[in-house]
């Protein structure tokens, strides 16, 4: 009777060790953009996990800078959140298209400031930029091997969406071909998971392809799922941007192979708990002394809308290498400023709104619509220009009413309405702005408020002070 | 780039954003952009996207709660 115990209970020890079960957590983000003021709560969740799952891994499937101007305006542009990443112990990030924001310099810094690998295999920098990107990691997980690859997203033009002069010296190869070279990494761990940075449809499409990955932890298109879906039988995750919410993932193993994927969101935006040590660390970010910093002297008091408006425009103009620049009056958010100094957070109440800059290519007539469009659609007034003067000839029965505009060059010559001349502003005008034109433009991945704070820096002095370049007649 | 706006085709700058769209439509539409404030925005396949989300050519958005 013995025996056949001891042959039971041996028999027994063997089926569960063969059907050994084994889970791995997963806490990810993507599309942070700087939304540092919910990293605390962050931080709360994440140890709230990790003392439950210790070997937790802590993602992010990047764009964790560009939104929020304390960590972007830092005195090293975006370190903020890789402090408060480190902080927080993350295991690794992938590159979004704005960790390029700062250009190969910028970026090879944040890399180098971080505690945490940056990891995507599409990118290939040249050496002298000394940036430390690893194509993958393989991570041991309570004895469990996870690999995590890593992409971006790679446009029309063979560039991530960012300015350009911000991703020369750097090479971009296309995530899924990219991707099939690491499918080695199949029979060599655990666990693949894809740390990608392309967009929900392109997960969704490229699971076709990746049969031999488990899980795709995505970013870039701002897609809320819920938890997460499974398409061709990986496990797709994305929340929206800032930071709103998290995913906790669960990976369950039997034998060293995955049978059950699992997400759930968790809201971080209302979470109840903070770390203290990531709010305090939050707090020393939260005074920027860069913001104080002096772009300019106004040698004169500004004491009108138009004078900042031309003054914005100037800069469109200036910035953005362009015949006419224009910003739409409901744009400029307040209307005077005393002589002395003018400050970069001046610059930052007068344009809040993270604009980002438009180039179009427009021939006069097609300016002058654009024009009237823009008075129509913003209901502030008719926009303020640089590089051109309008008379604006309104109605004589209806003096509300625009009847139509006659543009000058500054000197007061003659405007030609044939000509094509390049054109700036920002994107909320150039997004309500319904006209007539060939060319909608483009976006210069360029906000309007650096474009404003590049014009002024180191200029001595600037003055606005009766500056009109509006004038009005009534047929 | 043209996207599609509540099964409206939009003609917007390239590299505009969700909320760019939504504001064309708005104009087109003849109705008051501060209701970008409220809008809920949708990718085709019903998941709500962020209005700061990218576009890209050919994409289709739902708007609600304008």
């Amino acid at each position: 009777m013995k025996r056949i115990t001891a042959v039971f209970c041996f028999a027994l020890l063997s089926l569960c060790a063969l059907a050994q079960r084994s889970e791995v957590h997963i806490v990810s983000v993507n599309d942070v953009h700087a939304k540092i003021e919910n990293m605390p709560r962050l931080s709360a969740i994440v140890d709230s996990l990790r003392a439950e799952y210790p070997g937790l891994l802590v993602l992010s499937a990047g764009d964790n800078r560009t939104g929020e101007p304390l960590n972007d305006m830092n005195e090293i542009p975006a370190y903020p959140m890789v402090a408060l990443m480190n902080q927080i112990g993350f295991d690794a990030t992938t590159l979004g298209n704005h960790e390029f924001d700062s250009g190969p310099a910028g970026l090879a810094k944040l890399i180098d400031l971080a505690n945490f690998p940056h990891i995507c295999a599409n990118v290939f920098p040249d050496s002298k930029w000394g940036i430390h990107l690893r194509p993958y990691q393989i991570f041991d997980v309570n004895g469990i091997s996870v690999a995590v690859i890593g992409v971006v997203e790679v446009g029309p033009a063979g560039i991530p969406d960012s300015h350009p002069d911000n991703c020369k010296g750097l090479e971009f190869k296309p995530a899924p071909e990219t991707l099939q070279q690491y499918s080695w990494l199949r029979d060599k761990c655990n666990v693949v998971l894809l740390l990608t940075h392309i967009g929900y449809e392109e997960d969704v499409e490229l699971s076709k392809d990746v049969p031999w990955a488990d899980l795709i932890v995505g970013g870039h298109s701002h897609t809320q799922l819920e938890g997460g879906e499974i398409h061709n039988g990986l496990l797709i995750t994305q929340n929206v941007n800032r930071l709103a919410r998290c995913t906790h993932i669960t990976l369950t193993l039997e034998n060293g192979k995955v049978v059950d994927k699992r997400a759930e969101n968790i809201e971080v935006g209302t979470y109840p708990k903070e770390n203290a040590a990531t709010a305090q660390l939050l707090k020393f970010f939260s005074n920027n002394p860069e913001f104080q910093r002096t772009l300019c002297r106004l040698s004169a008091p500004i004491t009108s809308y138009e004078e900042l408006g031309c003054l914005m425009a100037d800069a469109f103009c200036a910035s953005g290498k362009a015949d006419v620049g224009f910003v739409n009056a409901g744009g400029i958010r307040y209307g005077s400023h005393e002589a002395g100094p003018f400050t970069v957070a001046d610059v930052l109440r007068l344009d809040p709104f993270g604009n980002d800059a438009v180039m179009l290519e427009l021939t006069g007539e097609e300016l002058k619509q654009m024009l009237m469009a823009c008075n129509a659609a913003d209901g502030y007034g008719f926009p303020k220009v640089s590089g051109i003067k309008c008379e604006l000839i309104r109605d004589k029965k209806d003096p509300g009413m625009l009847k139509d505009i006659k543009i000058t060059h500054p000197d007061g010559s003659k405007f030609c309405l044939k000509k094509t001349y390049k054109v700036v502003t920002n994107s909320y005008a150039a997004a309500v702005s319904v006209s007539p034109r060939k060319d909608q433009g483009r976006a210069m991945n360029y906000l309007t408020s650096q474009m404003i704070i590049d014009y002024l820096d180191g200029k001595e002095a600037v003055d606005y002070s009766g500056v009109c370049r509006l004038s009005e007649s009534v047929k | 780039m043209k996207v599609k706006v509540n099964r409206r085709t939009v003609d917007i700058f390239d590299g505009a954003r969700v909320r760019d769209a939504v504001l064309r439509y708005l104009v087109l539409r003849k109705m008051d952009v501060k209701l970008i404030e409220t809008a809920e925005c949708q990718d085709a396949a019903g998941h709500s996207i962020g209005s700061d989300a990218p576009l890209k050519d050919g994409q289709t958005i739902k708007v609600k709660n304008i």
